[in-house]
């Protein structure tokens, strides 16, 4: 199922040409077998991910310790890594092939000396040789012993012995010898069922019971052939015994169990958590964690231990505890919900002292319950987390009852589980490679925007969205040759419904229905597909699977049969994804196109087209990385920059705030956290005997403020200039002079020119502008943002390369203390919602008495002012300099729902309304 | 139940954690004091959980469902108290106080050794109906906020330093250093040991006062659930006007016949006039004339150090919403504040040094804007915090939201004097 590969062609050549390349091999020679073919499943599931080239080098000095294993048609295999002889077959290339299809749990174990043959499909045959290997090693052992058939002449005469016991020393009950079948098995495995005290084989101390005899010499051996075999034996020798291992033999019978869930550290987790992933893997172990899925029904009849357990995950001793408390879940779900006629929605217990927070999800006669630690995820998280996975897990296999019930699914469950249990606990490795910075913003934004009913939306330029969306409507009108019903004179078997376009991880472009948009989105998170594609990992990704979108299946409410009804059809989701584009399609059969039969895996034909149009976007890709990297907009400031504002106020409480910022802007400029801080109180000192420049520098800040305030239009349309540097620091005139002497390394605009600039500004860019800046007064006092619009599904906030801009130590900080507190707002906002729905149930009757003023609802706006000081303050004679911002949020329920939270400066007093204007003008999708 | 209407109900259950026989159950419902009571089925499996759980090691202390929140606790492994509230925004952090301040009153009326070693079921039962009545007042509507904020309900009277000298003068003629002025449950004035009294019983005794019914003197034993768990002492109270009691906390000494009228006229006759002045104070809290902005309609103020609290939802009377509502708002906005964004006050002091090292975000001030969307209609909450003080206040609508700050502000710099 997740086919982790590197391309196929091996090629010196730069990136850019193998792209080419494949570009070709796919356009002009579009009948040669694309390279995922080979991936797809019986059930037509396709996960094919190949690596960009660059991302396989980084990978490349890895020594694995874990075992991997990888799942192919019928059989696990199980590369033992504890063997030090395996070392130095140790893959030279990272790659894992899975396909999760195993119809049985109990994998039939086969002999390995054809395994050359009966190598499943799945393993690319360029590499199969090098793979097997590994295999052969580590479960296959080679012994040498001495062996010496003079000696048996001594001895022999007494009957027809044995040679295996009496030469090499192994004991080995031939079946009929205590069980009289009349067909012994002619091929009869050769178990060692013991061994001969102070024979070769105990002497060599590295035979064990239980060990099955494969072949000597290299010559296959069964209990059929092995006397033949060992009678050949000319003189005393050292013979070459392959035995199977009976340690991965054992380990793979009995405990296959307990090895998938160990096996999960491999591929896709280990692909992007990269290295560090057993150490991880150690930690996340012993946190306590669980999802369970119980079945409430129980068969009174049928008492067998465990059965109200359909599926769980993972197994650990942390989580043991957690599986083993089960019936308290179970009680107060029946229970509580017969007392107070309300579903339960989460417990909390302590465990070791830690408490833990465990979410219910009900669904007809089942209980889906996912448990985790309050310090790594609060409450109002778990929950939005288990609707999003009850959400996933019902757009991809129809139901929760399909997605648990199924013995099949069970790998694929345990991988999406351990997928979702890192990114819960581990959020900071999922974005490792990123910059430090970047990864520092995910890690703390994961939290709320992983809650949030939307997709990261990415506002870009009109003409660039044109494009796209012409490109996307191409695609969606499918009337291209191959996919037009004219060209073969058939039914087409698929109608798109929409696409949606990722960039970076960030939604372009989108022609979904807010609710298949989101279930896809979804979807992609839980895969971590978003993360890869930010960073460029991805050289190839081809994604099919039947789906079960919610938005389509809904039975229609309307008796009206009229209006439009959902086709009885099924839905099949393409994602194609190349380099940092992700392109997911929704298709659907049944309806105007042929009906599916069966479960059809991916047609070359879509897979094409769909990565035909996002070649033709390559073009394109510039200017939207000239949207990423240019200033942001609206535009952020850094907390940093406000920090020493708290001394300036002090020392003159009649100045204008900006005055107080330019020391601080300075000092940001020169660099690394505290030394920047004490030399920042340095260079105050020495400016503050001039109060006649200051003073004047505070009437240029407001003029200055307007005049480079306005820099930001050219944001949108031309980037070339890097204009940020000055913008950020809100350089009036004087301070941008300042910031020359400061930073000399950047290349700074001058600032002088701005004047030039701004004749150059039509009115059309006036108004623009007051959309980019968010906030009131004459500096830009806004840190961070998120704006939340549900109708279309989408929000947008701050870039991570907008907030890399703004490094500086309190600021990271302040974006965590952000999105936690948001957290904690929006779980206010909900409950407002729950009684608004409630309302709307009643319905007219007694809506306006009904709600006693009793408690806080309904909530609107809500807002927590926040201190901050840098974390390592060394001067101890003055208090450490403070800096005090607004976290506010505000739900809007009309006209449409809408939120917003918004984190600023203490300075200026802002309307949350105002802002929301400015934020939610103009977007839309 | 779930038939039920609108009006949230609580049930507290208390049992014998070892037999998980039930000790007693009460009931509110909207606030009043119910007689509806849970099935035993119930009351067996909410305790059946929750032990099956501590057999595994596994502490569950709380559970939610879509409208209601249970929390469990259990006290010196030998009481489980369980409270099931389906309350509107009701929270884990009201309901654990909740449980904490029974549990205080069950001590305060039984002793901690009555409860810790159970003898005979029957006769505890017995003995814990006296504390029905400080329970019920718990769970209930109350005036008072000392349950949820742990802090002793105050008044400021007029002239407090004339009260306080009679006071003191009073508990060394009468031999003890334990004295305090109570009005409807609220302190007036009480001697420096009074105030040094440990959490629960200095919240518990004026509360317990104001609970009882009115009598012109009273010799009550207690028990000082942090003081003095397990040896009980007497509380002497005498009323000197009708609604004003005076406390006495006193060993076996002096008897209540010692403290003969003439003594009482002695020290309280020169101060009639301002014993008088305190009388109407209980609900306001706050001094006749005291200024404070129109907008203001309810206000909360804490002192996290001193363990003292003034709660009034008096001015501005005559406007919506009622005195009832005012304080559920103002409970419902305290709870919100503490459990999600201040941090709790005062636990043990490591926890807050560690508190402080990791917090370098340190929250100041909150608001909430409630109430439809339309202009005008619904009400707005502040709080802000500034050193040990902790300042709550319920404004009307047309307070402006860019105000709120430095509206609570000022309050709490006009006030600062008085706590």
């Amino acid at each position: 199922m997740y086919q982790v590969g590197r391309s196929s062609i091996p090629k010196p050549a730069p990136r850019n040409l193998e792209d080419l390349d494949s570009v070709q091999r796919v356009l002009l020679h579009s009948d040669v077998e694309p390279e995922w073919l080979d991936s797809v499943q019986k059930n037509g599931e396709l996960f094919y991910l190949e690596l960009s080239e660059g991302e396989e080098e980084s990978l490349l000095p890895e020594t694995p310790t874990v075992n991997h294993v990888r799942f192919s048609e019928n059989e696990i295999i199980i590369e033992e890594d504890d063997y030090k002889e395996g070392k130095k077959y140790e893959p030279k290339l990272k790659r894992f092939t899975k396909i999760l299809k195993s119809k049985s749990l109990l994998p039939k174990r086969y002999n390995k000396k054809n395994s050359n043959d009966s190598e499943p499909v799945s393993i690319l045959k360029h590499q199969s040789n090098q793979k097997t290997g590994v295999v052969v090693q580590q479960r296959y052992k080679d012994v040498n012993i001495y062996v010496n058939p003079k000696k048996l002449t001594v001895t022999k005469a007494k009957e027809q012995l044995k040679l295996l016991e009496v030469l090499v020393g192994i004991i080995h009950q031939t079946k009929w010898s205590w069980k009289k079948t009349g067909k012994q098995g002619s091929r009869e495995r050769l178990v060692v069922h013991g061994l001969l005290p102070g024979g070769s084989a105990m002497k060599s101390g590295q035979i064990l019971i239980g060990d099955v005899l494969v072949a000597v010499n290299d010559v296959d051996v069964t209990s059929e052939n092995i006397e033949r075999v060992l009678s050949c034996i000319p003189g005393p020798m050292q013979v070459k015994l392959t035995f199977e291992n009976a340690y991965a033999v054992k380990k793979e019978t009995t405990q296959p169990k307990q090895k998938k869930a160990q096996s999960n550290t491999s591929d896709l987790v280990k692909l992007i958590w990269g290295e560090e992933v057993e150490g991880i893997q150690q930690n996340i172990l012993n946190t306590p964690h669980i999802v369970m899925y119980l079945t409430l029904q129980l068969d009174s009849e049928a008492s067998k231990e465990e059965q109200e357990i359909l599926y769980h995950c993972p197994i650990s001793d942390a989580s043991q505890k957690l599986k083993s408390v089960r019936g308290i879940f179970l009680t107060l779900c029946d229970m509580l919900e017969n007392v107070t006629g309300t579903q339960v929605t989460s417990s909390s217990l302590l465990l070791n002292g830690k408490q833990i927070h465990v979410a219910y999800w009900k669904e007809c006669d089942k209980l889906l319950l996912i448990g985790l630690p309050a310090e790594e995820v609060p409450l109002p998280q778990l929950r939005s987390m288990i609707k999003d996975v009850a959400q996933t897990l019902t757009f991809m296999y129809g139901s929760l009852d399909s997605a648990f019930c199924q013995v099949e699914n069970v790998p694929r469950l345990d991988h999406f589980f351990n997928l979702f249990f890192q990114r819960a606990l581990q959020p900071a490795k999922l974005h490792a490679s990123a910059s430090l910075n970047a990864q520092q913003y995910d890690a703390s934004s994961a939290v709320l925007l992983d809650s949030l009913p939307g997709v990261r939306w990415l506002t870009l330029p009109r003409e660039i969205k044109m494009k796209l969306d012409t490109a996307l409507s191409d695609l969606e009108s499918a009337d291209f040759a191959e996919l037009s019903e004219d060209y073969y004179d058939m039914r087409r078997l698929y109608t798109i419904l929409g696409s949606s376009l990722f960039y970076k991880g960030y939604l372009i472009c989108s022609h979904l229905p807010k609710d298949d948009l989101i279930d896809i989105a979804v979807y992609c998170r839980h895969h971590c597909l978003l993360p890869l594609a930010a960073k460029q990992r991805i050289g190839q990704l081809v994604i099919w699977r039947e789906v079960f979108p919610r938005h389509h299946l809904q039975p229609s409410t309307d008796p009206n049969t009229e209006v439009f009804q959902e086709p009885e059809g099924r839905y099949f989701l393409l994602i194609v994804g190349l380099k940092h584009y992700m392109l997911c399609v929704l298709l659907e059969a049944g309806g105007c196109a042929s009906k599916a039969i069966g479960t059809p895996g991916p047609d070359c034909i879509y897979v094409d087209q769909v990565k035909t149009t996002l070649h033709q976007l390559e073009g394109i890709d510039c200017r939207i990385n000239e949207r990423l990297t240019s200033s942001p907009s609206p535009c952020l400031s850094c907390a940093d920059w406000f920090l020493t504002g708290s001394h300036e106020k002090l020392d003159s409480l009649t100045a204008s705030p900006i005055l107080s910022r330019l020391p601080g802007t300075s000092k940001v400029a020169t660099s690394p956290t505290c030394r920047r801080i004490l030399f920042g109180d340095y260079s105050l000192k020495t400016r503050k005997p001039s109060p006649s420049r200051s003073s004047g520098g505070s009437d240029n800040g407001c003029e200055g403020g307007e005049g480079v305030g306005l820099s930001p239009h050219t944001a949108p349309d031309a980037v070339q200039r890097p204009q940020r540097e000055s913008r950020g620091s809100d350089g009036p005139e004087e301070s941008g002079a300042l910031l020359k002497v400061t930073k000399k390394k950047s290349a700074l605009p001058n600032p002088f020119h701005l004047g030039n600039l701004k004749k150059d500004f039509s009115e059309k860019e006036l108004e623009i502008y007051n959309t980019m800046k968010l906030t009131s007064g004459p500096e830009n006092t806004l840190f961070h943002y998120v704006a939340l619009e549900t109708v279309q599904g989408i929000f947008i906030t701050p870039t991570h390369e907008e907030v890399a801009q703004l490094s500086g130590s309190i600021h990271p900080q302040l974006i965590k203390n952000f999105h936690q507190c948001c957290l904690s707002i929006r779980a206010i906002f909900q409950q407002t919602l729950v009684e608004e729905k409630k309302k709307a149930l009643d319905g007219g009757d007694h809506s306006a008495s009904t709600n006693p003023i009793s408690s806080l609802n309904p909530v609107k706006e809500h807002g927590v002012l926040f201190e901050c000081s840098p974390e390592k303050w060394t001067d101890q004679r003055k208090a450490p300099p403070v800096m005090a911002y607004w976290v506010v949020g505000r739900l809007f329920l009309r006209p449409k729902l809408q939120e917003l939270y918004v984190c600023f400066h203490d300075s200026v007093t802002e309307i949350a309304i105002e802002m929301a204007f400015k934020l939610f003008f103009g977007l839309t999708l | 139940m779930g038939e039920e209407g609108t009006a949230g109900t609580v049930h507290l259950l208390c049992l014998a954690a070892s037999s998980g026989v039930p000790l007693f159950c009460r009931s509110s419902r909207g606030g009043a004091p119910a007689r509806q009571q849970l099935p035993f089925s119930v009351i067996g499996s909410l305790n059946g959980v929750h032990m099956f759980g501590q057999n595994l090691e596994v502490q569950l202390s709380s559970a939610r469902t879509e409208d209601t929140t249970v929390v469990w606790k259990s006290f010196h492994d030998s009481i489980t108290l369980i409270v099931l509230s389906s309350e509107e925004g009701t929270s884990e952090l009201r309901l654990e106080r909740l449980l904490q301040v029974v549990f205080g009153a069950m001590v305060l009326l039984v002793g901690l050794e009555e409860l810790t070693n159970i003898r005979n079921v029957e006769r505890l039962k017995k003995e814990l109906r006296a504390s029905y009545r400080l329970i019920d007042s718990f769970l209930g509507d109350s005036e008072l906020i000392g349950d949820l904020t742990q802090c002793v309900d105050c008044v400021v009277p007029p002239e407090g330093s004339l009260l306080q000298e009679a006071l003191s003068g009073f508990a060394e003629a009468a031999g003890t250093a334990f004295g305090s002025l109570v009005v409807s449950g609220r302190v007036v004035a009480a001697t420096e040991s009074w105030w040094r009294l440990g959490t629960p019983e200095a919240v518990l005794l004026p509360w317990l006062v104001g609970s009882l019914p009115p009598q012109a003197a009273r010799d009550y034993p207690v028990y000082l659930p942090h003081g003095s768990p397990t040896v009980p002492h007497r509380l002497l109270t005498l009323t000197l006007l009708p609604g004003l009691e005076l406390c006495l906390l006193c060993g076996p000494r002096p008897p209540l016949s010692q403290l003969d009228p003439q003594l009482l006229d002695r020290w309280w006759q020169p101060v009639l006039d301002p014993l008088r002045a305190c009388v109407p104070l209980g609900p306001r809290a706050l001094p006749a004339g005291f200024p404070l902005h129109m907008d203001i309609l309810g206000l909360l103020l804490l002192h996290l150090e001193l363990k003292r609290c003034l709660f009034t939802v008096e001015p501005s009377g005559d406007q919506e919403p009622s005195p009832e509502q005012r304080r559920r708002l103002l409970r419902s906005f305290y709870t919100l504040v503490t459990a999600t964004h201040f941090p709790p006050e005062l636990g043990s002091p490591e926890e807050k040094v560690e508190d402080a090292a990791q917090r370098a975000q340190v929250p100041r001030a909150c608001y909430l804007v409630s109430g439809p969307e339309e202009p005008g209609a619904g009400w707005r909450l502040v709080a802000l915090q500034l050193g040990p003080r902790r300042l709550l206040l319920l404004l009307s609508s047309q307070s402006p939201t860019h105000g709120l700050r430095s509206l609570a502000t000022h309050t709490l710099h006009a006030l600062t004097p008085l706590l």
